[in-house]
């Protein structure tokens, strides 16, 4: 914001100015407790199905990991394609984007979107436009953590 | 619209509630509420060997953190499950280490497999259940602990 | 003919001879419903893609319109309109359907004034006995054009304005002294103001100064002032652009009545609808103009209007890399004809 504050014109400036006191500010205390008591469910479902998973097949605490992430994204497929995903998240914020579901809908939204151009360059192309870089961002973090942890490791530091 | 979430996290709820309603049977709330399953001693029903693994337990339920055990002996491995307080949760490697240095300290002959996993947890506890039917053999048992113990070591 | 910097007066007043406008399932929930003439119950309008929805719009729009005047297509000279998705391909399509010679043009949400003034101006020249304009959008369209998909959960500010659905689009002829309808009689060209605001969620308070900028303009070279007007009626400015561009307006020392300034994107949608800061898109001047402000006027409630449109002309793109948003808006002054 400080850089871009510079280049503006002295005209500029004053109309921004004026125009943030017009302007509506996010509600954040209200979006947090939102995101709170959404996010809380969603994850209270996932546990749910953990346990699921536990209970009824031969899963671990930890192996009933990747099971559970399936399912999630499968039932935020579902909620996206029957169109009340998009609702939740207005409602909702981060409670329902930082969750797995909010990747599965991010991953579904688009390919929803572009199923009108084709499965190939349409779905194919398309469906990564806003998960890509949650994919290749995550994967150059873990690689870049894991390089560090084989480091501390070879210096006898952990 | 408001409502309409509102009423689906409602139903969400009752939902979960109505799973854990009238269900009797210990093992089926082991995941939730706290057991305290005696311990199983699966071969060579002696004096001696039960003695042992009483003294197990009363050593393992001595370590604050923890609030439910299970052990079960076979006749090479014992299994130690433990459930850990929440708040301690943060610090089950540790916990885990403490407890495994303890228990081969203080019974160097014995081979242990310990585990805070909620699985094992449950399926010690169900083992133990069966052990109380008396046509569940010996034989069978030990297999079930073989799993349970393979079962273990699969997480990693 | 051009009276001062840059505006036009229309001396042989062209009148608006009928309208068309055609809108979607949100817009059938709006306060304005009972001013479309064709209004859809879903997004999809039978079609498989939400762009060939958004052709549809346009066409319906333009078959009403042609209904009301018992005009057919070869009567009509030239065919002005646009709308906000790449290249303007739904109202191209159109065009391709009515076979009307056709000008694209693109002037994002002021594509409707632009249109309007440009038809004035060539009626007003004997250029065409008639020529059809208009603007048109389509929620799921330009959604998908220019934000995220429209099934992705992401939370939008308050400041953010729903994309209305709906084209709108009106046959401009030749006066011939026809009574109880409205004429045009002069018309404002913006440039374009960029106040570098970049938050592409925040439209309104970035097109607000282009609107202030002709508006000021347009009273300037016509030498009037804002009580000539029963009304002054912004595009899609929303409630943060209309009560910025209100303030601009009082700064630079013209008295307008509070309740003599709405903007489209306020009056169609009603109150209880999750618009957030108000309706947007091209479509937005263009049908609540040609549905209800014409309406408005037929029944004698204004005499005179003033419609500002503006536009955002901003990419998806131009966003991405850090460009701030230029702005643009039209003036037409709309009278009924005595």
């Amino acid at each position: 914001m400080g850089n871009k504050k510079k280049n503006l014109t002295p005209a500029q400036q004053k109309y921004q100015g004026l125009q943030q006191k017009h302007e509506f500010k996010r509600p954040i205390l209200k979006n947090c407790l939102r995101a709170f008591w959404v996010g809380g469910l969603i994850c209270m479902f996932g546990q749910a199905v953990t346990y699921f998973y536990i209970y009824f097949f031969n899963f671990t605490e930890q192996t009933a990991g990747n099971p559970t992430v399936a399912t999630m994204v499968f039932f935020s497929m579902l909620l996206t394609g029957f169109g009340v995903y998009d609702h939740l998240g207005q409602f909702a914020g981060a409670g329902s984007a930082v969750p797995v579901t909010g990747f599965g809908n991010a991953v579904i939204s688009a390919a929803i979107e572009h199923r009108t151009e084709g499965f190939v360059l349409g779905v194919g192309g398309n469906m990564f436009k806003l998960a890509g870089s949650v994919i290749l961002f995550g994967v150059f973090s873990a690689f870049v953590v894991a390089l560090i942890k084989t480091i501390l490791i070879t210096w006898g530091v952990i | 619209m408001k409502i309409k979430y509102f009423c689906m996290a409602l139903l969400l709820m009752t939902a979960l509630m109505g799973c854990n309603q009238n269900e009797s049977n210990e093992s089926e709330l082991a995941l939730i509420k706290k057991t305290n399953p005696s311990p199983l001693l699966i071969k060579n029903n002696s004096r001696n060997e039960f003695d042992l693994v009483k003294s197990i337990e009363k050593d393992i339920e001595s370590i604050k953190e923890l609030y439910d055990v299970a052990v079960v002996k076979g006749k090479d491995d014992t299994l130690v499950a433990y459930k850990v307080k929440h708040l301690q949760r943060f610090h089950m490697k540790k916990i885990e280490k403490k407890m495994k240095k303890m228990l081969e300290e203080k019974y160097p002959d014995e081979k242990f497999t310990v585990s805070s996993d909620y699985k094992i947890f449950l399926e010690a506890v169900k083992l133990n259940e069966k052990m109380k039917d008396p046509n569940y053999s010996e034989e069978k048992a030990s297999k079930r602990l073989k799993e349970i113990i393979k079962l273990k070591n699969e997480m990693a | 003919m051009l009276k001062g910097k840059q505006s036009w007066v229309f001396p042989n007043r062209p009148v608006i001879t009928a309208t068309g406008v055609s809108g979607g399932p949100f817009e059938a929930n709006g306060k304005l419903a009972a001013d479309f003439d064709i209004l859809h119950d879903d997004l999809w309008m039978g079609q498989d893609s939400y762009e060939k929805a958004h052709r549809v719009l346009m066409e319906e729009a333009t078959q009403a319109v042609l209904h009301k005047t018992n005009l057919l297509e070869e009567d009509i000279h030239f065919f002005i309109a646009g709308d906000l998705v790449n290249q303007i391909t739904p109202t191209s399509m159109s065009a391709r359907t009515n076979q009307i010679p056709y000008f694209g043009i693109f002037g994002a949400c002021s594509t409707s004034m632009e249109g309007l003034a440009l038809a004035s101006f060539m009626i007003n020249y004997q250029g065409a006995n008639h020529i059809l304009t208009g603007a048109a959008s389509h929620n799921a369209a330009i959604e998908k054009q220019f934000r995220y998909p429209t099934e992705y959960g992401g939370q939008k500010p308050p400041t953010a304005q729903w994309t209305i659905t709906g084209a709108g689009v009106a046959i401009l002829s030749k006066n011939e002294g026809h009574s109880n309808l409205p004429v045009t009689t002069s018309a404002t060209i913006g440039k374009v103001v960029d106040m570098g605001l970049t938050d592409p969620f925040n439209m309104g308070g970035a097109m607000a100064p282009a609107a202030a900028d002709t508006i000021i303009a347009h009273f300037k070279d016509l030498q009037i002032d804002p009580s000539y007007y029963d009304l002054i009626v912004t595009g899609d400015l929303g409630e943060i652009g209309q009560s910025s561009a209100y303030e601009l307006l009082t700064n630079a020392g013209l008295k307008i009545d509070q309740e003599k300034f709405q903007d489209c994107g306020l009056l169609i949608y009603k109150e209880d609808q999750p618009v957030n800061a108000g309706g947007s898109g091209a479509g937005c001047s263009a049908t609540v103009l040609y549905g209800h402000l014409l309406n408005q006027m037929k029944l004698g409630k204004y005499k005179k209007i003033l419609v500002v449109a503006t536009g955002a002309l901003l990419s998806p793109l131009t966003f991405q890399q850090n460009e701030t948003i230029p702005c643009i808006a039209h003036a037409v002054s709309i009278e009924m004809n005595n």
